[in-house]
């Protein structure tokens, strides 16, 4: 009746799972009280749940994000204690937790805080800056962002029912094979990646079909700010690189549930296969992740630097130059596999060569702040963060890209730290900026910025007195995964780190201070024109936070930096230009679809990593019932009369108004 | 902002799906004799594919090349008549795709052939004793 499924999936044995699970019980279960006492679950379902607002799914995706991130933070806490404690002695995690704890980390800090994070400021962003009303898929993108959560959901369930795979980040045959990982730890990671792949597949047709199709009239693609094409180029990764990644573990799938042989070591199959594949996607990953993050920050540093991006062209050359080189690379991974001098050389040569556009960009940013008026604003100092350190992993990572230099350092601490250092230069401290320059847009207030600051120190700091020390015992022979070791030169480089896990730790305490100071501030915070940093993208044309049609007129774009243009204008004159004639507006109704097919997908999952199959049957067809009744749907819109639109639109021209009043007292 | 027009008649004309008929419902005719002449050219490739090495026509050696001709012109088929890939002025973005995509399976698939088969001429050669696995 339950498959697999009994009371020995729940780890009483276990201290250490059993404690962390009650915890994540008992908060879910608060917050389920808290939102049925106090009567917020209509709400939460009429506004957010079944939304298909691009807005509040961008919200939704990077919250999502910003929870797993400490899920993912607490597993790095640990195994960094971990090997503080395990010099010469078994430290406080037996092996097979330790060895789960490090997948979970990986595997959640790619695909449930990277990936969300920036497909939420993607999805908030984009169509604002396109000067559009919506994406091109709405309640597709509601599914995308559900089927992300699936996944999240499950990989977090096999904390308190049964466990997670223990085989890394990405799970190597024949290692994770039934024959020497027979438990369902590699079966959670694999239907939770296939479900949340699903969910970023659809994300990125959307993100793609909407920059494609869907922008304000004279918005031509060279007029499109530097973050749509960032986003656009990622997004056109996703949909080359993710039935990649679908692909693969579906046959680790087929050799795990029905015997195939796709990547055993008997009858045929070919494991190195398998990291061949893996990798012609895991590449291509890299960029869809930091692509966005070069979009954030070039928004941010020409904002703050009161000019227009430098070299928005070739900009754009190196965006598109990456997209298509990020594939042409991802031997570098496995030099060490044994293919021959010649085919190293290449792919080596390839992986220096993507540098040259990386490099431009640093270079356009650089020269962009050169001469302008800079405002050290907490999104500034993450970008200023950002090109300090990433130009410090950028250089590891061409050292890393020459073969014989990797057969040395090749799955040591270096590689470790090298990664780590693109990975939160580029991905986090980018997700931190957009997260904190965007903040305001969305939900009417800006963050604190004394306690921002702060909170960057924090992260900057700790980041280097971690990663350093890894660098210097990669280079002394200190392999990844330790669970633990004897070499006693190594020790007090492991104690810095361990420092420096403190001080990220600090860092993230302050930004949820920060969060919630904002939160208790927001009268004194609060973003009265929509335009708080004094911006130049469409985005800030709309009050904030932005009605759900954001633009009560579709902007008509005739040149670069379209708000600048019209800013401008306004400011020469003293007067905002004549109040446009109002028109009703559609917009489509909001859909439970997404929210009812993840609950099906949900059930699919568990059902199969439990091998349920009654259950299976059931999600399956509850699923695709849900998408007959979606198909035959015949309203899908409702309409927002003028004189609603005329409402909320006169009431920020009076903002914007008052404040260019205050611009002629002050002359 | 300005007196933007949103609903301008001459986008709304781009603005179908390829393949689309009309706003006004003509073209059904058109789209329907499209389709057929598709279906009766991709039923002849797949014919031809199957009568050619049975009817001993061709050299025998040159039978695959034949065979990779007929499933590119199967393909070139079906993105013509049932995809409609065509080289107008609205149809940019997806020929821009097909090449993308072109582009990404030649790379992914040429470079695994490409590294698998370095990888299996470098690996030592294994006698049949030697097998691997528990």
């Amino acid at each position: 009746m339950l498959g697999k499924l009994s009371w020995q999936a729940i780890p009483f044995d276990q201290p250490i799972p059993l404690f962390a699970a009650l915890i994540v019980i008992a908060t879910v279960i608060a917050v389920l009280v808290v939102v049925l006492v106090k009567g917020w679950l209509p709400y939460l379902w009429r506004e957010w749940i079944t939304s298909v607002d691009h807005k509040r799914i961008g919200v939704m995706y990077t919250l999502l994000a910003m929870v797993m991130l400490l899920r993912g933070a607490i597993d790095a806490v640990m195994m960094r204690s971990q090997q503080t404690f395990a010099f010469r002695a078994p430290g406080y995690l037996p092996p097979e937790h330790y060895d789960q704890v490090f997948s979970a980390h990986g595997a959640i800090m790619i695909f449930f805080v990277g990936m969300p994070f920036v497909i939420g400021l993607a999805n908030f962003v984009v169509p604002l800056q396109l000067g559009v009303r919506d994406v091109a898929f709405p309640t597709l993108n509601s599914v995308g962002f559900w089927l992300t959560a699936t996944g999240a959901l499950l990989v977090n369930l096999s904390l308190i029912v049964g466990e997670f795979a223990r085989t890394g980040w990405l799970p190597f045959p024949p290692l994770s094979e039934t024959t020497y990982s027979p438990g369902v730890g590699v079966d959670y990671y694999l239907w939770s990646l296939e479900i949340s792949g699903v969910g970023t597949l659809v994300a990125g047709i959307n993100l793609v079909t909407t920059i494609l199709k869907v922008r304000a009239p004279g918005m031509t693609y060279m007029r499109m700010p530097m973050f749509c094409w960032t986003v656009l180029a990622s997004n056109l990764l996703i949909i080359a690189a993710f039935p990649i990644l679908t692909a693969t573990l579906a046959m680790l799938l087929l050799d795990r549930y029905l015997g195939f042989h796709f990547f055993t070591n008997e009858a045929g199959g070919n494991m190195m296969m398998f990291m061949n594949l893996i990798w012609a996607w895991g590449h291509p990953e890299v960029y869809i992740l930091v692509l966005p993050a070069f979009g954030i920050f070039s928004e941010v540093v020409s904002t703050f630097s009161g000019k227009p991006l430098f070299g928005y062209r070739s900009m754009v050359m190196a965006t598109m130059a990456i997209c298509l080189i990020s594939f042409m690379v991802w031997l570098h991974h496995f030099f060490t596999m044994g293919a021959g001098g010649d085919v190293n050389a290449i792919f080596g040569i390839m992986s220096s060569v993507i540098a040259v556009p990386t490099g431009v960009k640093i270079y356009s940013w650089l020269f962009t702040m050169y001469g302008g008026r800079i405002r050290y604003a907490t999104p500034m100092i993450w970008s200023v963060a950002f090109m300090i350190t990433f130009a410090i992993g950028g250089l590891t990572g061409v050292l890393l890209a020459v073969p014989p230099a990797d057969f040395v350092l090749h799955n040591s601490l270096f590689l470790v730290a090298h990664f780590h250092n693109v990975i939160i230069a580029a991905v986090i401290f980018g997700a931190f900026a957009g997260y904190t320059y965007w903040f305001p847009k969305a939900f009417g207030f800006r963050l604190h910025e004394g306690w921002g600051r702060l909170a960057a120190i924090f992260w900057v700091a700790g980041f280097y007195v971690t990663f350093v020390p890894l660098y210097i015992v990669g280079l002394e022979g200190m392999t990844r995964r330790l669970q633990h070791y004897d070499v006693a030169a190594w020790r007090p480089w492991i104690l810095i780190a361990a420092a420096g896990g403190v001080l990220t730790a600090i860092g993230i305490g302050l930004q949820i201070v920060q969060l919630a100071v904002s939160i208790r501030r927001r009268d004194e915070l609060r973003d009265e024109t929509g335009d708080p940093w004094d911006g130049r993208s469409l985005e800030w044309a709309t009050p904030s936070p932005p009605p759900a049609f954001n633009f009560a007129v579709l902007p008509n774009v005739s040149g670069e930096e379209p708000y600048w243009g019209v800013k401008q204008r306004a400011r020469d004159r003293l007067k905002l230009s004549e109040e446009p004639e109002y028109e009703a507006v559609e917009m489509p109704r909001n859909s439970p679809t997404g929210f009812v097919c993840a609950f099906f997908a949900t059930l699919m999952g568990f059902s199969l990593i439990w091998h349920i199959w009654w259950l299976v049957i059931a999600g399956a067809v509850g699923a695709y019932a849900t998408f007959v009744a979606f198909a035959w749907r015949d309203r899908d819109e409702y309409v927002i009369p003028a004189e609603t639109v005329a409402r909320i639109d006169r009431a920020n021209r009076q903002a914007r108004e008052a404040a260019l009043a205050r611009l002629r007292r002050d002359q | 902002m300005s007196d933007a027009q949103a609903h301008d008649p001459s986008i709304e004309e781009f603005d179908t799906a390829p393949g689309d008929e009309h706003l006004d419902g003509s073209g059904v005719a058109q789209g329907v004799i499209g389709y057929l002449v598709g279906l009766v050219l991709a039923a002849l490739l797949t014919v031809v594919s199957f009568l050619l090495p049975a009817a001993n026509l061709v050299w025998p050696p040159s039978i695959p090349v034949a065979l990779i001709v007929l499933a590119i012109a199967q393909m070139g088929v079906h993105l013509v008549f049932f995809i409609h890939i065509t080289t107008g002025p609205d149809n940019t973005n997806n020929v821009m795709a097909l090449a993308f995509g072109v582009l990404i399976v030649f790379l992914v698939i040429g470079g695994s052939l490409w590294i698998m088969s370095n990888m299996n001429h470098n690996m030592a050669p294994m006698s049949g004793t030697m097998q691997m696995g528990p």
